[in-house]
Order: structure tokens, then sequence, then C-alpha cells
């Protein structure tokens, strides 16, 4: 019972604490606003649109005219300048002006009817990956599209029926089933782990910060006293409300792109819940476990933050963890959003049964006990260490 | 005294603020973490994580309803492929998307059972592809080794059809227009080669931001009334003490930033195009610019830890606003007018146009003007806010002054007093 009223009256301390400190607001709540709104309306279409690219038409018949006001109907590129020369379209793109060019050489639509098999290139950048290969994208169907069309004439001439034509043409289809994400949105990739990776972020950051600032204000004392010297009663008191805003800031997150903007989630609303809350208390249990290694403010969040950083690319959401060397596979068992990211897919994405993540929930789980390993150590510091700047 | 007198001085104190904030640099293990361990390490970390470029291997299933020649010659060639791997054959749809499930595969192959009399019909056959979307490039591996797989086979299935007279003719009843595409830059599509080199501009700039702060932070903290400016003799112009802070940083930042990027993209083998020339003039403004800009972000933050909660996550934003993932058209004008405070948005863009693609100086202009411009005007902010902070810390001095001449003065009438009282009056 005493030990429930120490709880009450540190959780109250600390909400004085976090009310006073405008540091708090910030990191705790409008910065993961700020980062959700980012990354939701930055990529809102879903698929880039209009992106730039060039033609060079040495030919310039109806022909070569006909297949670029194909090119020009399709969404994610647009035809944007005409350009001379094959070298004037290069230095086009090393400008960033266009993304890639068409190039009909002269004699096309001469080589075309007398059947001679003239050739036409297209040209992309895959300096920036997802603009060039949406422009490799539609480049390389509009080029198909042209050599079919030639062959559909000559068919239909000698008589065939589309189906014929078709067959023809395209003996084999490949019949694409992207499943859970249709419309292969980016939005769903990177808001999906990006938000989450910078919220955890900010609560490891927050979690060392908030023990930290104890001892830098000497506070620190005073705070072990209020728990009667029981560890266990100092940090539930102490994070209790931390841990009742982070769930508050995520599930909004959970609730915004998954109930408003519709993210897909064949795991239904459990699977979610049950996410966010794995995803706060092991990324606590990371941020204080931290503080206990290396009781210093400043190295403390120096390790979170280059920990929290790093683990963006070790989620293996962009790059996949599987095309990685064999030594980062494994080290990336050690960041809590590679865990996270799994168990997302496996249960809420693709809504696969729980067990399939079975061993990354473990992993979760033990993030959040790791503090028990470094408690002693951390109410050592409390009590002896004074604060150097 | 003399303009010589003056210049001399003025030099000579510069000179002195610049040993002062190296001595600090070098005594603060926060700054040396920022300045040196991680600007040398984290290269390194990240060029490892994508070095490998591309995905290869990615392991599928496949549901073989028709068991035929043609069929089995589809798994094999997409078996052969560089990007995928036939992890095995499944009975059916659910043995195989309870493979996809377990994680052990990331996509399915069904071939149907009517696939080869189909072909031989002279109807069209179809191979329907399941992809486990939660990761782009697996989809895209799987999905292309498909559409290529087919292609190839589609074309021998062509000219098996054909009753020519020569090869020459059939090839050119298949396909009467060649097409050849020309992938100029990163013609492999390597993941690392496109985003490393925007990760290295960002990491010079956040580094200096956060080092810059951090030692401001230490300073203000060890300083008695929290200043950032201490009262001292030296510190007594705008220039001295921007200027002799910029020698220090420069200094670092000028090996830092050769390293970052000459030395990792040599040790990695990503794309260097850049001449030496046209880099080191681009580089220049560029640690200006990211200088003065940690100067006036230095001069916000109050505790040498906030500027750690302030600039860490806007890396994540800042790696995106340079269109390196995102293309620049498409970010909505409001986060794009924001992009443009920052160093890192052209930076990033000139950079990566001459490494990637062997741009010019003239060829990134508009970026490079941009650059030597939030230079120029991160210059003039920083001198408007080291002003304030200079007459902020005389005029405490002053009240400090004050205060104690007070004090000394009511002391010095306390023991009046007493004196008096002693002598009885």
């Amino acid at each position: 019972m005493k030990s429930l009223r120490d709880i009450w009256s540190i959780a109250l301390r600390e909400l004085r604490i976090l009310w006073k400190n405008p540091i708090y607001g910030f990191c705790m709540v409008v910065f993961p606003i700020a980062v959700l709104l980012f990354f939701t309306s930055m990529m809102s279409q879903g698929m880039p649109e209009r992106l730039p690219i060039g033609l060079v038409d040495a030919d310039n018949t109806s022909t070569t005219r006909a297949l670029t006001h194909r090119l020009d109907a399709f969404q994610s590129t647009e035809v944007v300048e005409r350009y001379a020369t094959v070298t004037e379209a290069r230095h086009a793109i090393q400008q960033g002006e266009i993304y890639g060019f068409l190039y009909f050489p002269k004699g096309t639509t001469e080589d075309l009817l007398s059947a001679r098999q003239p050739k036409i290139s297209y040209f992309y950048s895959l300096s920036a990956k997802l603009p060039g290969s949406l422009t490799m994208k539609d480049l390389k169907t509009i080029s198909t599209l042209g050599s079919a069309a030639v062959g559909q004439a000559t068919m239909r001439a000698r008589g065939a029926t589309d189906a014929q034509i078709q067959a023809m043409l395209q003996p084999i289809a490949v019949d694409l089933h992207m499943v859970a994400n249709p419309w292969s949105n980016y939005n769903v990739y990177l808001s999906t782990v990006f938000v989450p990776g910078i919220i955890m972020l900010f609560i490891f950051l927050i979690t060392a910060y908030s023990i930290g600032t104890e001892l830098k204000f000497s506070r620190s004392k005073e705070w072990i006293a209020m728990a009667d010297g029981n560890m266990l009663v100092a940090i539930l008191g102490k994070f209790l409300p931390q841990a009742i805003i982070w769930l508050a800031i995520f599930f909004s997150y959970e609730y915004y792109i998954y109930g408003v903007l519709h993210f897909p989630h064949e795991g239904g609303s459990w699977a979610i819940i049950r996410l966010g809350l794995m995803g706060v208390f092991s990324s606590m249990g990371f941020g204080i476990f931290a503080f206990g290694l290396l009781p210093s403010l400043r190295m403390s969040m120096s390790i979170c933050s280059l920990w929290a950083v790093l683990s963006l690319s070790m989620a293996g959401s962009a790059f996949p963890v599987m095309a990685m060397d064999g030594p980062l596979q494994s080290l990336s068992w050690l960041f809590p959003l590679r865990h996270y990211f799994m168990i997302y897919q496996i249960t809420v994405f693709n809504g696969f049964p729980l067990l399939e993540s079975w061993f990354h929930f473990a992993a979760l789980a033990a993030f959040m006990l790791l503090p028990w390993l470094v408690i002693g150590k951390i109410k050592n510091a409390m009590l002896n260490y004074v604060y150097i700047p | 005294m003399s303009i010589f007198h003056n210049i001399a001085d003025a030099i000579s104190d510069t000179a002195f603020i610049w040993r002062q904030e190296m001595r600090q640099v070098l005594r603060d293990e926060g700054v040396l973490i920022f300045f040196i361990i991680v600007p040398l390490v984290y290269p390194l970390l990240y060029s490892w994580i994508y070095n490998n470029e591309v995905v290869r291997d990615v392991p599928v299933v496949v549901v073989d309803d028709n068991n035929s020649s043609l069929s089995r010659q589809f798994t094999r060639m997409a078996d052969a492929s560089a990007d995928v791997k036939v992890l095995c054959h499944a009975a059916d749809i659910d043995e195989a998307k309870s493979l996809v499930s377990r994680q052990l595969a990331k996509g399915i192959y069904y071939i149907p059972s009517d696939f080869d009399s189909n072909i031989y019909g002279m109807r069209q056959a179809t191979i329907s592809v399941y992809c486990d979307m939660s990761l782009m490039l697996t989809y895209q591996a799987i999905y292309q080794t498909a559409v290529s797989v087919t292609q190839t086979m589609g074309a021998g299935i062509q000219v098996s059809r054909t009753n020519p007279v020569t090869k020459r003719e059939a090839e050119i009843s298949v396909q009467p227009l060649a097409v050849s595409e020309v992938p100029i830059f990163n013609p492999a599509g390597g993941y690392g080669s496109s985003i490393l080199l925007a990760v290295l501009m960002l990491i010079l700039q956040q580094t200096l931001v956060l080092g810059i702060g951090l030692s401001a932070g230490t300073a203000r903290e060890n300083n008695r009334y929290h200043e950032l400016i201490p009262i001292d003799g030296h510190y007594q112009g705008i220039f001295r003490i921007i200027g002799g802070k910029f020698f220090c940083y420069f200094m670092i930042y000028a090996v830092m930033g050769a390293y970052l990027t000459m030395a990792v993209p040599h040790f990695f083998s990503f794309p260097q195009l850049a001449q030496w020339k046209d880099l080191l003039l681009l580089m220049l403004p560029y640690v200006l610019a990211c200088i003065f800009f940690g100067m006036i972000v230095s001069c916000v933050v109050r505790y040498r830890e906030n500027v750690m909660l302030l600039m860490v996550f806007v890396s994540v934003p800042l790696l995106f606003l340079t269109g390196i993932s995102w293309p620049h058209q498409s970010i909505p004008p409001f986060w794009q007018s924001i992009s443009w405070l920052f160093p890192s948005t052209f930076g990033v863009r000139a950079y990566v146009r001459m490494n990637t693609m062997g741009a010019t100086l003239s060829d990134v202009m508009f970026e490079y003007r941009l650059i030597w411009l939030q230079a120029l005007l991160y210059f003039l902010v920083a001198c408007i806010v080291y002003r304030h902070q200079i007459l902020l810390s005389r005029r405490h001095a002053l009240e400090q002054l004050d205060r104690i001449g007070r004090k000394i003065e009511v002391v010095a009438q306390i023991r009046k007093r007493k004196k008096n009282r002693n002598l009885g009056i």
C-alpha cells in the first residue's frame, strides 16, 4: 500500500517536471506530431506523379509523334522538354531537369515501314532510385507498346482476331497480385516505419534525459528518498506519466494512419494495439538500460541517438536485412525497431498469426526487462554521482 | 593607436579565441564524439549496411499445377536468374501461403493447369505472381524476374510459330521495332550508390551542428553566469569571436569533409565522378554554410543536451527533403520551402549529381549559388545573434558589477554605523 502511495507521489512530481520544462512538451507531443504530418503529407499521393522526362525525336514523323502523345498520357511521367541531340538531353539529366528520355533516331519510321528493324532507345538515370525506376517503367512500356502497335497493324491486316493478336504478341502474360498493398503505395512503406522509428528515437532520448536531468539539476537524492530507496517504485513512479503520454501519442499515430488514412491492416485492431504497447515499453526499457550502462546524461543520450538513427536503416524496411552481410543480420537483433518492423509486417500488414512472430515478440519483451540488469547501477549513480558539465 | 595596431590586435584576439575553442573541443568528450568519432565511424557502418547494393536470390515458392516441360522451363529459368531463388515446390496455394507467413519465402509463382495447352493452342497463357508487399525491393525482384522470364520464353515461342524464310525475317516479324535500354547513371540500380552519398553530406552537416551546439552548451554551463560569451579582453568584437570559432571548426571539417566526400566513396567503390576542383569549390561554401548555421542554432539552446533533442530527429526528414528517395518535384510546396532553410538540401543535390552523374560545377550552378547565398545569409544572422549575445553578457556583467558595488556600499555603511555606535555617538 505504501509503495502504491509512493508511486503516486513520484508520478505527481514527475508530472510537475514534465509541465515545467518545455522541452518535454516539444519532444513528446509537438515534434512527433510534426513528423507524422511531415511523412504522411509528403507522400500523400502514394506514388510520385508527373516526373519530368525529355524527348529526342530526330525522326519527327506522325508515327513517332503518336508514340510521344501516348507517353504523355502516362500518370507518373510527363514530357517536359524536347532536345535536339542525345548529348543535350544527357546534359539535362546532369542538371537535374529530367530523369530520363526517349530517343528516336533519324529514319525510324522509314526503316519500320520497310521492315529493317529500326532501333529506338530510352535512357534513364538511377542515381535516385524511385524516380529512376518509375521513369524506366514508363519508357519501357511505351517502347514495347510501339513495337507491339506495328505488329498489331500487320496482323490485323492479315485478319487475326484481337485474342489471337494478344496471344501472338505476348504468349505468356503475368498476372500480378500485390497482396495487402495493391497500389504499391509508398506512403505505406515509409510512414509505417519512419514515424514509429522517430517516436522511438524520442522515447529513447527522453527516457535517458529524464533520469540524467535528475542528476544535473541535483534532484536525484530527493527522487530516491521519495521511493524509500526502492528502485522499482522509483522507476515505476517516474515513468508512469511518461508511459501514458507515449501510449497516447503512439495510439493517435496508429489511429491516424489506420483509421483516417486507411493504411492496410489485415491483422485488425488487436494486432495494432499490441504492437503499440510493445513498441513503447521496449523503447522505454532500452532508454533506461542505456542510462544504466553509462550513467552520464551526455553519454547515454549520445548512445541513444546514435542507436536510434542507425535502427532506421537496420530495420530493413527500405534495404532488406536479408541482403545485408551475415554479421549485420545478427546485429539487427539488437535494434528494437527491427523487431517492431517484423511484428508489424507479419501480424498487422499481412495479418498472419501472432505465433509466426514469436521470436520478435520475445526479443521486444527482453528489451522491456533490460532495466533489471542496471537498476542497482542507476541507484548508485543517483545517490553518489555529482554532475559535471 | 594606429590602424596596424588594431589589425594586429584583431588577429591576435581571433587566434586566441581559435585556440580557446580548439582546447574546449578537445577536452569535451561529447563534442569529440560528434566531431571525430561519428563522422569517422558512421559512414563506414552505413557503407557496410548498403554495401551489397542489390537484393539477390529472393526466395519464392512455386506451385506448379501444370507440370509440363514448359512450366518446368519457367521454374528453371526463374531459379537461374540473379534476383530470385526457387525455395521449393508447394502442393497448393495454401501450403505456399503458410511458407510466406513463416517468412521463409517472399512470394509465390502459380502456374495454372492449362499453361502449356494454352501455349500450344495459340492462346495467351498466364502465370500468377503473388507478392508479399511488405518490402519494395523483394517485390520488384520477384515481379521483374517473372516478367523478364516470360518475355524471353515468349520470344522463343513467337519465333517457333512463324514460318520464316530466314532467321532474320523471323526476328523482324517478332519484333519489328528494336528497343535498347540504356541506364546511364548508377546502371546497376544499386541502393547504396543512390542513397549513401546523400547520407555522407548529411552526416557532415548534422555532426557539425551537433558538435557546435554541444560545445556552446558546455561553454555556457561552465560560465559563472551562464553566458555564451565570457567577459574577457579578447572577446570584444563580433568578427573576432565568429572568426576564431569559425577557424577552429573549419580546421576540423576540412579534414572530415575530405574524408566523407572522397575517402569513404573510394573505400567502398561508390560512384566518384566528380572532378576534384569542382568538389573543392562545392565543399567550401557548404562547410561555411553548415558552420554558420550551427553557430546560429548554438545560440538558441540553453542546455547542452537540448541540441541533441532538437537536431537528431531532424536528420531523417532532411534526408527525404533532399529528394533522394522521394523526388523533389513531388514534395508539397510547404515542405519544399522549409527545405530551403537547410544547407543539406542543396549540398546533397549538387554533390550527388556531381559524383554519380559526373555533372560539372556549371551543371549544378543553381544549387551552388544558393549554397553561397545561404553561407552569406547565415553569416550575417550569426553576426546579429552573436552581437545580441555580447550585449546580453555585457549587460549582465554591468548588472553584476552594479550589484557588487551596491553590496560594498551597504557593507561600508553598516561598518560606518557600527563604528559610530562604538564611538558612542
